[in-house]
This record gives structure tokens, sequence and C-alpha cells, in this order.
């Protein structure tokens, strides 16, 4: 129970990280945002990073390949590679139902 | 075990990175290195892009497109090549390439493919199998692919079907073939040139006329293998326009040696190339022999058909000749007798010498009448070496060939001459009397026998200021229009069989042709024909002048000395000779020689020119030595029986000679001239 409640009180924070406005970018931004719309009551908190502007932080979080999602918490964390199309897949990695 | 959870992850991640890559649903690669973000998206567009155009221009190329892996396996073929060879795509892929290509090909295409091994690139006709087992010309094209580091790795090959390059190369290379035996075998000699008149090819006649060998003679002018005119009209022609082209014309080739080619040449511009001439030369030298054979042979009927008629000619003159001889044999007999008594001996004399006076006449004119035969037939028998031009007088030709025909003429049309006054002409006088004749006999044979007085055969002289024309016209049957173009022709006769050769005008047009001279026909049906002869008049042709007569000069007497082995003509020259002058005879040219040897010394020297055992020749050879003031005063006699060598004897220094037969008058004339002409000098010579 407290592990629910625990989870249902916790924002899951999630990073994506782009590269301007690349074709799979610009997918995965509006399937990452149709995912946090949907499921406003999972709490989520989207932050977008576009590597093309800050180049840096793409080393300090090896961050290999654009897009990539990084769920940052709660832990372990967990990153998604693509457009994010398949939603379910998402769901699932992302561990909420 | 932490750690084995995160590498799981890790591993996890690494395949999912995978397949976002693979699936194309990443933009952009942080390179490890620069640590920057390196964009994907742009490459694998362009990638994608040039990839279908590729695949575009592979599919849609009409050539078939090959590519084999460094074991030569086919790794690719587009779609053509497949259709080509009658397999799918994917069941060619594998297929080692060799064994594609007929088994007749397959070193070769071994041998290409280690060409290409070793980075050559390769262009090459080969016959591919398919798979139905038919086989298919093409044209390979391929080049090598090299990896990064320089190894072999395959081979690209372009396949262009040949099969109706090498069907249509196939009838070309047969139709060369073809034209080439034509040229190579054709007894012709074939010349092409180039519009500077340079040669790029002859066939091997021609190199053959000429003694050369046909590489030499490429790239050489034409005219350097041409002879005088010829050389010259060639550069010429080459400007001609095409309407004079294909004309043929007579010249000379030079052999290789230096001695020169009859030939007859045709030339002919090549009509799609400008300048460019065809020139097909023909080796008469044999044709040329033959036709000079021919006109001898033509002379030799001509004189066949004559035989008869000089005959004839001769025994009419002979017999009233000798008639003539007994009457006066007769008289001479009666003048002896002592049968009549009735009137005196000074009687008998008077009336015997006036019946003596007519049949002399008689035989003397009938004699000149078989000279004048004789002289005739000389001029027919003239061999050909005798062919020089000379001036003639055309009305004395005429008159004597007129004479030679009389026999055909007489029964056959009555003859009408119009003699103009026309100068001497410069031409062959045998050759010109050969035209004469025939066109005289050919007129009379036109005319039906037996009714001389309804035909007329009439020859007429005329001058028109550059030529002098002569018209032979009958009043025969005449020629149909149809035929009057063949009339010249070799061979062409109505005449029967055995009749005529049919090479008589042929002859005629040839001689004439040949002394720049014209010879024309004009014919009616029913009215008769007219040939026209004309003959230039040489600019220092002057008319013709009487021979004057000198008046009859005082007589000499002289120690003349007559040399002949003919013993009648002997006696009859001392005879003639012996009442102006003291005659001496020799019957050969030994016994003169030895006559003039002992000292013996003669004003005049009259010396047959041809004698057995020693000529006249000799003769005065022998004397030039030992007496050479005797030998200055030799006059030859000829009886027209000429050697080349007698010939040039008296054309040497001009030496005087009489011709036999001789008059007495002629003979008493020339040796009065000479004598006259020493007066003065060394010699006993007295007036009479």
């Amino acid at each position: 129970v407290t592990k629910k409640a625990a989870s249902k009180r916790a924002v899951i924070r999630l990073r994506l990280y782009v590269a301007g406005n690349a074709p799979n970018s610009v997918h995965a931004i509006a399937n990452a945002r149709a995912l946090c719309g949907e499921h406003p009551a999972s709490g989520y908190a989207l932050e977008i990073v576009d590597l093309m502007l800050h180049p840096l932080r793409a080393v300090s979080d090896g961050i290999v390949v654009t897009p990539t999602l990084v769920k940052l918490s709660p832990r372990p964390v967990l990153r998604i590679i693509g457009t994010l199309s398949d939603t379910d897949a998402v769901l699932a990695a992302l561990g909420s139902k | 075990m932490s750690t084995v959870r995160e590498l799981t992850r890790r591993l996890a991640e690494a395949e999912a990175t995978i397949r976002a890559l693979v699936s194309g649903q990443v933009d952009a690669v942080v390179d490890a290195h620069s640590k920057t973000p390196v964009l994907l998206s742009k490459a694998q567009e362009a990638l994608r892009l040039s990839e279908e155009r590729y695949r575009n221009i592979v599919e849609t190329a009409s050539e078939g497109i090959w590519l084999i892996d460094a074991s030569a396996k086919t790794s690719f073929v587009n779609g053509q090549l497949a259709r080509m060879l009658g397999y799918t795509v994917d069941e060619m892929i594998g297929v080692q390439m060799t064994d594609v290509v007929c088994e007749a090909d397959r070193p070769k295409a071994a041998l290409a493919l280690l060409r290409e091994r070793a980075g050559a690139a390769i262009c090459e006709d080969t016959t591919l199998l398919c798979k139905d087992g038919s086989e298919l010309w093409v044209r390979v094209s391929a080049t090598p692919i090299f990896d990064a580091d320089g190894n072999y790795s395959g081979g690209l090959a372009m396949i262009t079907d040949r099969t109706q390059f090498r069907i249509a190369e196939d009838a070309l290379r047969r139709s060369e073939a073809r034209y080439r035996q034509i040229v190579e075998t054709t007894s012709d000699g074939i010349i092409a040139s180039d519009e500077a008149a340079r040669i790029v090819f002859v066939n091997r006649r021609f190199a053959e006329m000429l003694g050369y060998e046909a590489p030499e003679m490429v790239g050489s002018e034409l005219r350097t293998f041409m002879h005088g005119t010829g050389a010259e009209e060639s550069s010429a022609r080459t400007r001609a326009s095409r309407a004079e082209a294909k004309r043929s014309r007579d010249g000379m080739c030079l052999h290789r040696s230096g001695t020169q080619v009859a030939v007859e040449i045709t030339e002919c511009p090549v009509m799609d190339a400008k300048g460019q001439h065809v020139t097909v030369v023909r080796d008469v030298t044999e044709s040329r022999k033959l036709q000079a054979q021919l006109m001898a042979s033509d002379r030799m009927a001509s004189m066949g058909t004559m035989a008869a008629g000089v005959a004839h000619e001769i025994n009419n003159p002979l017999a009233a000749l000798m008639g003539n001889l007994d009457c006066i044999a007769e008289s001479l007999a009666d003048l002896t007798s002592g049968d009549e008594h009735e009137h005196s001996a000074e009687q008998r004399k008077a009336w015997v010498l006036e019946e003596l006076k007519s049949p002399l006449d008689d035989a003397r004119s009938a004699a000149e009448r078989v000279r004048f035969i004789v002289r005739d037939l000389k001029m027919l028998t003239r061999s050909p070496s005798e062919d020089s031009a000379s001036k003639v007088d055309i009305e004395a030709l005429m008159e004597s060939s007129l004479r030679m025909a009389s026999n055909e003429i007489r029964h056959r049309a009555r003859l009408v001459k119009n003699y103009g006054r026309v100068p001497l002409v410069r031409a062959n006088e045998a050759r010109l009397g050969q035209v004469f004749m025939n066109l005289i006999v050919n007129a009379a044979q036109a005319m039906e026998e037996g009714n001389a007085q309804d035909n007329e055969l009439s020859v007429r002289t005329t001058d028109n200021g550059t030529s002098v024309v002569i018209e032979v016209r009958d009043t025969g049957s005449g020629i149909a229009p149809e035929n009057i173009h063949r009339v010249f022709d070799a061979f062409y006769t109505t005449k029967a069989v055995g009749i005529g050769t049919g090479l008589g005008l042929a002859i005629c047009h040839r001689i004439v042709t040949d002394m720049a001279g014209e010879l024309t026909v004009e014919s009616t049906m029913g009215v008769g024909t007219s040939f026209r002869v004309s003959i230039p008049i040489a600019a220092d042709d002057a008319p013709a002048v009487g021979a004057t007569v000198p008046p009859p000069p005082a007589s000499l007497r002289g120690q003349v000395l007559v040399v002949d082995d003919e013993d009648m003509v002997l006696r009859a020259m001392k005879r003639i000779l012996s009442r102006e002058h003291d005659v001496v005879v020799a019957s050969s040219a030994k016994l003169a020689l030895a006559l003039c040897a002992q000292g013996e010394s003669f004003d005049v020297i009259l010396c047959d020119l041809m004698m057995p055992a020693m000529t006249g020749m000799e003769l005065h050879h022998e004397l030039t030595c030992i007496a050479p003031d005797q030998a200055k005063r030799m006059i030859f006699l000829t009886g027209g029986a000429f050697t080349d060598r007698a010939r040039e004897f008296l054309l040497d220094a001009n030496r005087e000679h009489i011709e036999k037969p001789f008059d007495a008058a002629n003979l008493r004339a020339v040796v009065q001239d000479r004598l006259r002409s020493m007066t003065g000098g060394t010699g006993p010579v007295h007036v009479v």
C-alpha cells in the first residue's frame, strides 16, 4: 500500500533528448506529450532537451542517439530510444499500466 | 547482483538503440570523439534518394547490368539482363559468370577476367548462353571494383545486345568481301583517289600492270604514274564536272621500268564524296596489237578482192601490147621480104614505117597502163613501217584508187569525177589509199550489177578552207536509219558471209581519225549513201603546183657504166643511152668494181640497188674506199622492193635514184642532168 501511495504521490520525471526539428525528434516530442496528457493522474513531468542547442548535456547525461527518452525517477533510470510510436511498449517500459 | 542488472539493462538499451537505428527512428548520433550530436536524417534521406535514383537507372537501362564478386559469382543483375537471357533475377544470383558464356568463348572470358582483376577495363564481343540454350551476341564493357584496401572485390559489366549489329556487320562484311573479290579479280586496274588526286587505293591488277606492289602506290599522286598529256588531262579531269565523267580516253601509264603502257582510262567521281574519284585503267597493249593485225589482215583481204581485178586489168593492156608487137614484127618482116615486086624498096619502106607508127604508139600506151597498175599495187603492199606521213596529192591518189577498183565499178555504175583545186595534205599515202579503195568498193557494191547506166558513183574533192573534203557517193539502196550508227562498228557487215570482213569501215574510221580527220556518213533509203572524209590542211601545206618543165638544154656526151643483174634491163638501157653516150655494161657489181679497180673512169654510173652477191650499196661502199670520185657518180635504180636498209641508204644524203620502170626520155634526162651538174668539174665530158 505504501508503495502504491508513494508511487501515487511520486511524480514521474521524464526527460526527452531531441535533435532540433529532425523528423524523428518531432515525432518523439508529439508522442511524449500525448503520453503525458493522456495519463495526467500519473503525474508526469516532461522536460525536453534539444541537443542541437545544448550539445554538452548529451555528454553529461551519457546520451548516444536522439531521440532518447530518459525516466529519471522513480528509480531505476530507464532509457527508451526511438519515436515512441508504440505507446503500449513505452508505457510498459515506464512501469505504469 | 546490481551489476548483473545494470549489464542487462545496458544490453537492452544497446539492443533498443540498434533496433531504433535499423528502423530509422534515430535522428542524430552523438559522436563520441567530438562529443557533439551528428544529424542522421539528411544523410539518410540523401542515401535513400540516391539509392532510388540508381535503382531506377539500373532497372530502366536498356543494357544488362551485371555485378560479380571476387570469385566471379553473380551478385547482382538487373531485370534487363535477366530478360535478355531468359532467367529471372533470382535465378541468376550466385551463378558463376563463365557458366553463362558460350563454350567457345569461355577461354577468352577467363582471360578477360584475369585482365580485369589486374585492373583493366574490358570491352569485348562475346556470345552468352540463354536459359533455353540459344546464343546471344553481346558486347561486354566491364570495370573492376576494388575495396577500400585496394583488394579486388568483383566487377561491374554492362551488356549490350549485338544481335542486330552482328547481322548487319556480317552482311556488310560479306558484301565488302564480294566487292573486294570483284575489284581484285577484274582484269582492269582500279584506283581510288582523293580530292588532291592522291591514291587511296589500288587493286592488285593496277599494281601488276605497272610493276609495283599495291601498298607502294598508295599515297602517291595518281599522275606520277601517268605519262605526258595523260597526266595533265587527269588532273584537269579531277576538276571537271560530273557531267563529263565516265568518258573513256586513251592514255599512257608509266611502268616502274620506265616503259609506257598503252591504256584506256575511265574516270568517274564518287557521288557522295567531294573530289574523290574512281579511275578504271584498262591495259590495251594486246588489243592495240590485235587491231594492228586486223588492219594488216584487212589490207590482205582488200588485196585478195583486188587480185582478180588486177589480173584482168593487166591482161587487157598486155594483150594489146603483145598484139601490137606481133603486128610490128610482121610489118618489119614485110619490109625485108622480096615477094612484092610491084613496089620499090623505097616505097615499101615508107609504107611500112607509116604502118608501124600506130601499133608502136598503142604498144607504148599499153605498157604505160601496166606500169600504172603495178605502181598502184605497190601502194597496197607497203608495210606499216612505211607509215610515215608525207604530202599527198589527193586527186592522184583518188585516180589510182579508182583505177584499181575500175573492175568493180564498170558493170555497176557510171563514174562521175568532180575534182576541185585542193592543196596537198599531210597524210600517209598508203593508208589513205586504203580508205579511198574501201569507200569506192563499198559504194560500187551498194549498187546492183547490170544497170550501169542507171547508177552513178561520184567522187568529189573540195577545199573548205580548213580541210580537204573527199566525198564518195553512190545511188544504191541506202542504209536504214537504225543501222547507220553501226556502219563504223567492227565486224558489222550487211554483205554475204565471205565477201566482207566487216572491218573495212571500222579500219577506215580508225585511219582517218589517226590523221586527225573525220569520216562521216549520210544515207537516204532508196536514194543512196555518201561517205565524206575530211582531212585538215596543215599550215605549211601549200596549194598543189604543177611540175615545171625546164627548157631542153644542149646534150652532153659522157662515159656511162650501167650495172644490173637483169640482162633485159641492161640491154634496154644500153640501147636507150648509146645514142648520146659511150655506154659500158656490167652484169654484176663485182664486174663493175673490177672495171673501176683497173682504172676505168666513168662520168655516170647507173647501178641497180638490189642485186644478188653484191648489192649496189656494197658497190658504193667499196668504191668509196678505192675510188671515191667514182662513188659520187652513182645513180641508183630501184624496182620498188625495198628493204629497210635500202630505204635508209637512199634517204641518207638524199641519194639520187630512178624508179623502174622508167621511160627512155626520163632516163636520158637524168643522165644529162648529172653530166650538166659536173661540167666545170673533172672528167671528159663532151658537148655533142
